[in-house]
């Protein structure tokens, strides 16, 4: 049997390979055909960014009928490829939805030069926006998807669906009545759905189910608290500090849903109020989960569009964080120092329940996704090294998991919130619709004058301005729609190609989630659980704990990201 | 033999709940039964694959948490039965009611007004209502304490 597989390997090896040298490639055939006469360049916009998809066009002044056309694309280039014979008199044109055309006439000595086959590099044309109504309509369904997603009226997906409905039926059904209301068509608007960020958020959802299983939480947590032996001034920060690594590699909500219960637990044995545990927790997991590329979904987001690798966001953010960290965990004491006052002594028979719970309940399938999370995190590390995108990492390890343990498929895919990726792909189109009309550029427009050249302003301006945001609003969409304003920045702004704009938005908008109730959904899992064990978590409280911690953990990691990058 | 049922949530509000449930246990000799419900319509909005995981959760916080409302009953002087019951908590205490077919509710009373809470000053009449006529237990109403 072995034999045979040899075999069939081999022969399947040199049939490959025998292949491979017989094919011809694309550079052979390309050496082949006649060299054609070419008119190349490339368009952008404002921003300096390449336009795609704009349709370029060679025609006879004042004649419909093209010579030659084409569409440019991803980086902007185009090459029209001219028939043998063309007329004297030629001009570009150069069409795009929500730009205003640009036309150029081919001066004699052009037409000499194509005449002789020779090919011509035009000079970059920049395409101007040009408002339009489907520019109004795109940016009313983006606040409306805000606002709905702000309000909870209804669910955060189906409210970016309902925001991608809108938008493909104004673009298909709004030509009907002007063409000015086309934003984008099917096609086009799948372009800004980051695959990366898909992939990487399933593969991780998977890993998630499988460890959550094993019972490494609560018996973290108990373990947490036998090390302190119930003194609170050490089981606060031995918490915070899990509930933060925790949410390092894992996702906020995910940690908290899976802590807090455990730890109301055993506030309730020691006779404590948990919020003097949960909302540094929380705040914590809010903290700390900045330092990692898979932390918090803004740092996939971040990652996959800024091309920042796990060690970038380990190596830039890690110090900060920890210095954000060390003011929380004063502030926590000061905080609640009252209410970390031990009321009595722990209760025998609560306690017995809590070891009881404080049990790692799957050992094995624990020690073989210890294993498998830790090659994840190699692979994470190394991975850029072959460009090993980290959404492969992910699906690898999900999948190396799912071999190895195997677990209820069923199960696991249920794991999988599908409701999530839904709404990141419509969220991406959402967002993709203001991009497409031009919103975006001219925010990032308006920052960049508003900056100027100061890459300290910039900070400072793009830092507090995520993070006041990110209280009020959901920090994913926002930060969906900063990224290629950031992007802008990062191109234009003396001294930011470092980088540095992209994790001042990490910082702004994982640390504002602390802010308000709303800012992060880890606050609103953890005052769920807490009201239900009878410790309700009001707007109001959360802001009043909240917001000075925003301050003082945004301010120590921005001190940090200016002694790096300045 | 028919007794006291006395839903709660925990916290510093369901304690004089507690003592007046234990209170009247004691006074008529009847059994008394708490009960935890869990329901995880807060989840709605956030994490819904998360259900099952996270309902086992919440089951354990609740033995929790009535474990220590039975300590109190038994550092009274009296042996308490719990319950864990997941869904909507109003459809619960009155399946528990029929099934013990209970004397006595014993529930909080809440301070304000809290939009979905089955304890809403509003919704609380007529559920008593409700309770009474379906399972003919008496509902007494205690009134929480600030959190």
């Amino acid at each position: 049997m072995n034999a045979t597989f040899r075999h069939f390997t081999l022969a399947f090896l040199l049939v490959f390979i025998i292949l491979g040298l017989i094919l011809p490639g694309e550079g052979i055939q390309a050496q082949e055909i006649d060299p054609a006469v070419l008119i190349v360049g490339i368009v952008k916009d404002q921003q300096n960014q390449p336009v795609v998809d704009a349709r370029v066009v060679l025609a006879v002044d004042g004649e419909n009928d093209p010579v030659a056309e084409t569409i440019t694309q991803e980086d902007g280039r185009y090459a029209l490829v001219l028939p043998r014979v063309f007329p004297d008199t030629l001009s570009v044109y150069i069409e795009r939805s929500h730009f205003q055309e640009y036309s150029l006439q081919l001066n004699l000595n052009e037409i000499r030069e194509l005449g002789a086959g020779e090919t011509i590099v035009m000079q970059d044309v920049t395409l101007q926006r040009q408002i339009s109504p489907a520019f109004w309509i795109a940016t009313l369904v983006f606040l409306l998807v805000l606002a709905l997603i702000a309000t909870g009226i209804i669910h955060n997906t189906l409210a970016a669906l309902v925001g991608i409905t809108v938008l493909f039926g104004v673009s298909y059904l709004g030509p009907i009545l002007s063409d000015g209301l086309f934003i984008f068509d099917f096609a086009s608007s799948m372009r800004y759905i980051d695959w990366n960020v898909i992939f990487l958020i399933m593969g991780m959802m998977i890993v998630i189910a499988v460890v959550e299983n094993t019972g490494i939480f609560q018996w973290l947590t108990f373990f947490a608290y036998r090390v302190s032996g119930g003194r609170t001034w050490l089981l606060l920060p031995i918490l915070m500090l899990i509930t933060g690594i925790a949410s390092a590699f894992l996702d906020n909500v995910t940690t908290m849903l899976l802590m807090t219960p455990i730890t109301v637990q055993i506030s309730l044995a020691l006779g404590i109020n948990p919020l003097a545990l949960l909302i540094p927790e929380v705040m914590a997991s809010n903290v700390i989960g900045v330092s990692t590329l898979v932390g918090t979904p803004t740092n996939i987001l971040i990652g996959s569009f800024g091309d920042i690798s796990f060690n970038d966001f380990l190596v830039n953010l890690t110090p900060g964080v920890l210095m954000a960290f060390a003011g929380l965990l004063v502030y926590s004491f000061l905080v609640y120092r009252r209410e970390l006052v031990v009321a009595h002594d722990a209760s025998p028979l609560l306690m017995d329940k809590l070891a009881e719970r404080g049990q790692i309940t799957e050992r094995e399938q624990l020690r073989k996704a210890a294993i498998v999370f830790a090659g994840m995190l190699i692979l994470f590390v190394i991975g850029e090294q072959f460009h090993m995108l980290p959404a492969v990492t992910a699906l690898m390890g999900a999948t190396v998991l799912l071999i190895w343990i195997k677990p209820d498929i069923e199960e696991m895919i249920e794991a999988v919130d599908w409701t999530t990726l839904v709404f990141f792909m419509s969220l991406f189109i959402v967002v993709g619709g203001i991009q497409e009309v031009g919103l975006i550029s001219m925010i990032a427009d308006l920052i960049g004058r508003m900056v100027g050249d100061s890459l300290l302003l910039t900070m400072l301006a793009v830092t507090w301005f995520s993070a006041i945001l990110s209280m009020v609003i959901a920090n994913i969409p926002f930060t969906a729609a900063m990224l290629p304003v950031i992007a802008f920045l990062t191109a234009t702004v003396p001294g930011a190609d470092s980088k540095v704009l992209f994790f001042c938005l990490s910082v702004g908008a994982a640390m504002g989630g602390n802010g308000s109730l709303i800012g992060a959904s880890a606050n609103m899992v953890t005052a769920g659980i807490s009201e239900a064990a009878g410790y309700p978590i009001t707007y109001s409280y959360f802001i009043k704990k909240g917001f000075p911690a925003l301050l003082i953990t945004t301010s120590l990691a921005l001190v940090w990201l200016l002694i790096r990058f300045l | 033999m028919p007794g006291v049922i006395c839903p709660i949530r925990g916290g510093p509000s369901s304690q004089p709940t507690i003592k007046r449930a234990i209170a009247l246990a004691k006074e008529k000799n009847l059994d008394l039964h708490f009960l935890y419900v869990v329901n995880l319509d807060f989840l709605a909005y956030t994490e819904s694959s998360r259900v099952r995981h996270i309902s086992e959760e919440m089951h354990e916080m609740g033995e929790f948490i009535l474990l220590a409302a039975q300590e109190a009953a038994r550092a009274d002087g009296i042996s308490a039965e719990a319950d864990v019951r997941h869904g909507e908590v109003g459809e619960e205490i009155v399946g528990l009611a029929q099934e013990l077919e209970a004397d006595f509710i014993i529930m909080g009373r809440p301070l304000g007004e809290q939009e979905g809470d089955v304890f809403s000053i509003d919704r609380l009449e007529r559920f008593i209502e409700r309770i009474e006529s379906e399972c003919g237990a008496k509902v007494v109403l205690e009134d929480e304490v600030e959190g």
